[in-house]
């Protein structure tokens, strides 16, 4: 049987815990400037995160299809086909085979479009429609307390009302169509504000995620007492991108021109006639007005 | 210093002035009152109301980069659910949410996890289920198609809750933990758009602060029954917890919520300073920053 994926095992916590600390010093010192230290653990990251995914699909797709239940291992063969199926789109490596690799994906494209539209409507229209068309104006507590529900759904109303017509285009948006449309953009407003709270909480309790790894985590874990703590390596890390910073600075910079990847002329290029102005350089790219100063003077 | 010259400051100043501050709430906690919101109030009650032996899905669908908002909403509700003597049945449909899962299993169940009398019986960990959109529709459609096996090579079959919970019919609630998709809206398009809807799918989820502006339209059409909003969400959910009869011991969110208000509070303060810094400078005639 395959082992699950993604445990650690505990004799490997304190090397985890060690490459933890340096790995969260490297990454945000993305923040301070862009460096070798945060571009290597960023590439790690990316190629972890890749490896670890191929290796739970390959065990999810044994525990689905082979091992288990009503599975091949116990001679029910028609999950042979859709391993087939999947092994199909290995025919994209192949020239001569490649109209095979459009099998699956358009049966999953099938499926995904039959799926999406049937749940698409129930869940995201209909519910939502009903939900809209059915808010409380008018009964008993519907105007009681604060704020009141009845005020919500006024709002709610206007905001629906008002945003749907902030995309309608067949008009201009003059008159009243206008003046709905501009508040239907506040109330736009009014989401995206709320949407950027929502992400400043977000990546700040994510930051405290990481504050709390380093101020707290331990090798052994508690209640055994721990001999290492990961705020240890924390000043080492730092030296590390302030060394390596250093490092960056005292590099002779490169030449602009090796910077910007310049198309070179080509050989049969004529020269330009002597009475000719120079190509003027656009700002951005000054690698390519290099070259067509020297064709001059050559020519 | 001026303002308009404070609105123009280097950025990574700011970043220096925000961890001083996150930091010092984490080593001097400043208890600041917690007020429970309506929508995690709500996911508290609907699991109070479930009867003892109900079946409770609890999907991990989120990563380790959320690992901080979601771990601790999952974890309270476990640990909720455990001591209301209800059935957990754990799944991840994003593969980095599997060892995630299986860590505060181990958690609330005892670090012996899955070796222990109850598993099979009273909680099943499935592991990853593979096929997104897919595999959750046919989850609820037959639980034992979606994997053959548990997430230690048992096979479904031979563990006896999971003989119990053979589709939707059979889920009293669907706690969903989520950062992204699939996750909360695929769970209601395909699980509970399928089986006959809220009333017989009931959802409730916690899902990261950014997504929640998102998922609030599905909470007042009465398709999620409650939401634990971020970390804010989790702590609101651990207070309910430690002033109910069970306690609460593991404390992962509501430890941090006063760094996240004392940091919120700075990024106020850098925005109204921005903001006021901008318009001086636009009303002396400069172009501002």
């Amino acid at each position: 049987m395959i082992p699950p994926v993604g445990q650690i095992p505990p004799e490997l916590g304190l090397y985890a815990t060690i490459f933890g600390v340096f790995a969260t010093i490297f990454i945000y010192s993305f923040l301070w400037k862009e460096n070798p230290l945060s571009r290597a653990v960023e590439h790690l990251f990316i190629g972890l995160a890749a490896v670890y995914t191929l290796a739970a699909m390959y065990e999810a797709a044994a525990t689905v299809a082979y091992w288990g239940t009503g599975r091949i291992v116990e001679g029910n063969l028609i999950w042979v086909i859709p391993i087939l199926i999947s092994l199909m789109y290995f025919f994209f490596f192949s020239k001569k085979y490649f109209y095979l690799y459009r099998y699956p994906v358009s049966i999953v494209a099938g499926i995904m479009a039959g799926m999406m539209i049937c749940g698409m409507i129930q869940s995201n229209f209909l519910a939502q429609i009903q939900d809209t068309v059915t808010l409380p104006l008018v009964g008993a507590g519907v105007w009681e307390g604060w704020p009141p529900p009845g005020l919500d759904s006024i709002i709610i109303i206007i905001g629906t009302i008002t945003a749907l017509t902030f995309f309608f285009f067949t008009w201009e948006h003059k008159g009243p169509l206008g003046v709905s449309a501009k508040i239907g953009r506040y109330f736009l407003m009014a989401t995206f504000g709320a949407a950027y709270g929502g992400t400043v909480m977000a990546r700040i309790s994510l930051f405290l995620g990481r504050l709390t790894f380093l101020y707290q985590a331990s090798y052994p874990s508690p209640p055994e007492t721990p001999w290492f703590w990961a705020w240890y390596l924390v000043p080492i890390a730092v030296l590390c991108v302030i060394i390596v910073a250093l490092w960056e600075r005292s590099r002779p910079k490169p030449p602009p021109s090796a910077t910007v990847t310049a198309k070179p002329a080509p050989a049969e290029a004529p020269p330009s006639r002597p009475s000719e102005e120079p190509t003027p350089a656009p700002e951005t790219k000054p690698a390519t007005a290099k070259p067509a100063r020297k064709r001059k003077s050559e020519g | 210093m001026s303002l308009p010259k404070i609105a123009r400051i280097d950025r990574r100043y700011l970043y220096i002035l925000l961890f001083i501050f996150v930091s010092f709430p984490l080593f001097v906690p400043l208890k600041w009152p917690i007020t429970i919101s309506q929508h995690t109030q709500n996911a508290y009650d609907f699991t109070e109301t479930l009867p003892a032996g109900s079946i409770v899905i609890e999907s991990f669908d989120f990563g380790p980069s959320t690992i901080t908002e979601n771990r601790p909403q999952a974890k309270a509700h476990i640990y909720h659910a455990e001591k209301l003597g209800l059935k957990v049945v754990a799944l991840a449909y994003w593969p980095g949410g599997a060892p995630i899962g299986e860590a505060i299993l181990k958690t609330v169940y005892g670090s012996d996890f899955p070796n222990i009398p109850e598993y099979g019986t009273s909680v099943v960990y499935l592991g990853y289920v593979a096929g997104n959109e897919v595999g959750m529709q046919t989850f609820g459609d037959n639980t034992w198609n979606a994997k053959g096996t548990d997430h230690y090579g048992t096979a479904i079959g031979t563990l006896p809750l999971m003989q119990q919970c053979r589709s939707a019919a059979n889920f009293s609630l669907w706690a969903e933990w989520t950062s992204g998709d699939p996750g909360i809206t695929q769970v209601i398009q395909f699980v509970q758009g399928r089986h006959g809807g809220p009333s017989e799918v009931p959802i409730i989820t916690g899902a990261t602060a950014v997504s929640v502006p998102g998922i609030m339209p599905y909470y007042r059409a009465g398709q999620i029954f409650g939401i634990m909003n971020g970390l804010a969400g989790a702590g609101e959910y651990e207070t309910l917890l430690v002033e109910s009869t069970y306690g609460y011991p593991y404390m992962e969110a509501l430890a941090l919520l006063d760094a996240q208000s004392v940091g919120h509070l700075l990024i106020i303060a850098f925005v109204i300073v921005g903001n006021i810094g901008y318009a001086i400078s636009k009303y002396r005639g400069g172009k501002g920053s």
